[in-house]
C-alpha cells in the first residue's frame, strides 16, 4: 500500500464555480443570512457589470426584490445562474434582461430569484450600478433595449418619436 | 479559542461556514461578515484530509477516526494520531468544525 500524503487544509484564493454547484454555493451562503461574493463571467449586463467583475449577490429575502435590481436568478431554459435586470414586475413574476440583450429571458417566478447584486467590483474599486431611484430609469430603458448599441438606442428612440408623432397628427 | 483536542469528542462544520461538495472536492466557504468570498477566502482538502473529514462529519470520535485510519495504514510511530489532531486544531481555530459532544 502506498504511503498516504499528509492531511492537510488547502487555501485558494479564488475559484470559478458556475452551473449547479454556484447554484448551491449561492443557497447555502443565503441560508444562513450571509451574501456571496464571486467572479461574473460574460457581457450580457455591460456596461454595468463587465467580464471578470467581482459581484456580491445578497438574499432576496433581507429586502424585496423591485424593479431595476440586478438579480441572480435560475434560468428557466437551461437552469443555470444568471445575472441580469428586472425591467417588468407582473405579479409574483418578473420580466428580466440582460441590459446589452436586445431580448428578455423571459417571465420568471420568484422561486426562481437566487439574490440581488448589492456590489459589483472592478479592478479593486466599486463600481456604480444604480442602487437608488434611478435603478427604475435604467430598467425602463433596458427594457426598452436602450441601453445597448448607440445605433440601436437612436433606432429606438427615433421609433418612439415617430410612433408619437404619428399619432398626434395622423 | 480552545483547541485542546478531547479524544473522545465528536465534531461538525460549524455555523461560521458553509460547506459543499463540487465537483468530487469538499469546498469550505468560511462567512466573515455576513460574506462568503469565493475570491479570496475560500478552503479544500486533500485527499487523507478529506479521509478525516468524511469520518468526522459523520459523528465520529476523534479516537474512533484514528483507529480506522490505523487498521488501514501504519500508525507504530503515532503519526496518524499526529496528523488527526493536527489537522482538526486547525479546523477548530479557522472555525470551520466545532465540538458537538463530549462523550
Amino acid at each position: 500500500m502506498s504511503e498516504p500524503q499528509r492531511p492537510h487544509l488547502i487555501k485558494k484564493d479564488s475559484l470559478s464555480i458556475s452551473g449547479e454547484s454556484l447554484i448551491e454555493l449561492i443557497r447555502g451562503v443565503h441560508q444562513k443570512g450571509a451574501s456571496l461574493r464571486f467572479l461574473a463571467r460574460g457581457i450580457s449586463m455591460s456596461p454595468f457589470i463587465k467580464d471578470g467583475d467581482i459581484i456580491t449577490v445578497a438574499p432576496a429575502h433581507q429586502s424585496p426584490v423591485s424593479l431595476g435590481d440586478i438579480v441572480a436568478f435560475i434560468h428557466p431554459e437551461n437552469g443555470k445562474p444568471v445575472v441580469h435586470r428586472i425591467v417588468e414586475i407582473s405579479g409574483s413574476s418578473f420580466v428580466i434582461r440582460g441590459d446589452n440583450l436586445q431580448k428578455a429571458d423571459g417571465l420568471i417566478p420568484d422561486s426562481n430569484i437566487l439574490g440581488i447584486v448589492t456590489k459589483v467590483e472592478r479592478n479593486s474599486r466599486n463600481i456604480y450600478i444604480g442602487l437608488g431611484f434611478e435603478k427604475y430609469l435604467i430598467a425602463a430603458l433596458s427594457g426598452r433595449s436602450l441601453l445597448t448599441s448607440p445605433i440601436h438606442a437612436l433606432y429606438v428612440i427615433k421609433k418612439t418619436i415617430w410612433r408619437g408623432l404619428e399619432k398626434v397628427f395622423l | 479559542m480552545e483547541t485542546d483536542i478531547n479524544l473522545d469528542s465528536c465534531f461538525k462544520p460549524s455555523n461560521d461556514v458553509v460547506v459543499r461538495e463540487v465537483m468530487g472536492k469538499i469546498l469550505i466557504v468560511p462567512l466573515t461578515s455576513g460574506i462568503g468570498d469565493l475570491e479570496s477566502d475560500i478552503f479544500t482538502l486533500n485527499e487523507s484530509a478529506r479521509s478525516i473529514w468524511d469520518r468526522l462529519v459523520k459523528g465520529e470520535t476523534v479516537r474512533a477516526v484514528i483507529e480506522s485510519l490505523s487498521a488501514e495504514y501504519d500508525n507504530e510511530s503515532g503519526e496518524i494520531d499526529r496528523d488527526v489532531t493536527g489537522l482538526l486544531k486547525e479546523l477548530v481555530q479557522r472555525r470551520i468544525l466545532e465540538k458537538i459532544t463530549n462523550v
